[in-house]
């Protein structure tokens, strides 16, 4: 019968690597390159966020600085990882990456329009 | 260092998260060389960082070391400057 403690560990552990099995899943299986990064910068984010959390519980009782190191990794993950999809996403869109032809709506085009555009003065 | 309390349980716990961190990797490598342009190997590419994140976290619990820890941020740092430059050098060609 594990302890109480190791269910604490076990258990964002297992929902960490659920959830980092699930982004690479939709990294492979959706069409385009926005729907892959919906899959890799909200999934992949969170579950490696738990797998963190996971080790730093279990270092909890012996070292204090796996914990403080823990939780800026976390910081920086939940800091980084969206803000480098965005620039992923934003630089494929105005470099002309072919939407799927699954996609109803363009949204973006009246605001961000592509570099084949001249009105758009990028310097 | 006082030893951590550690069963079987948890051994094995770490042992299936290794698995199917392994068939994530390998998942987010197949995109990797199959991806038809270059921003989809930057996605993969961090994805990949994260599960190799997660390789580390899941080896430090396994084998009670914290001294791979350091790892694990820098990484975080790294792979984030990784899809910065590829994506500013997507968008103008260069990357300063």
């Amino acid at each position: 019968m594990p302890s109480i403690i190791e269910i604490i560990v076990a258990v964002p552990m297992i929902v960490g690597t659920f959830l980092m099995v699930v982004a690479s899943i939709g990294l492979l299986r959706f069409p385009d390159i926005f729907c892959r990064m919906h899959a890799a910068g909200k999934a992949g984010t969170l579950g490696v966020s738990l797998i963190i959390l996971a080790a730093v519980f279990f270092f909890v009782p012996t070292s204090v600085g796996v914990v403080i190191r823990g939780l800026l990794a976390i910081a920086f993950q939940f800091l980084t990882t969206p803000a480098a999809t965005h620039l992923l996403a934003r630089a494929s869109y105005i470099t002309e990456y072919p939407l799927s032809e699954r996609t109803a709506v363009d949204e973006l085009k009246a605001y961000l329009p592509s570099q084949s555009d001249q009105t758009y003065g990028h310097e | 260092m006082p030893e951590v309390a550690m069963s079987a349980f948890l051994q094995n716990v770490c042992a299936i998260c290794l698995t199917a961190l392994l068939i994530s990797g390998g998942l987010c490598v197949y995109r990797i060389v199959i991806g038809p342009k270059a921003a989809d190997r930057a996605v993969a590419l961090d994805t990949l960082t994260s599960v190799f994140i997660g390789v580390i976290c899941a080896l430090c619990i396994m084998w009670k070391q914290t001294f791979y820890f350091d790892a694990v941020w820098i990484l975080t740092l790294v792979g984030f400057l990784g899809s910065a430059v590829i994506a500013k050098y997507l968008e103008k060609g260069r990357v300063f």
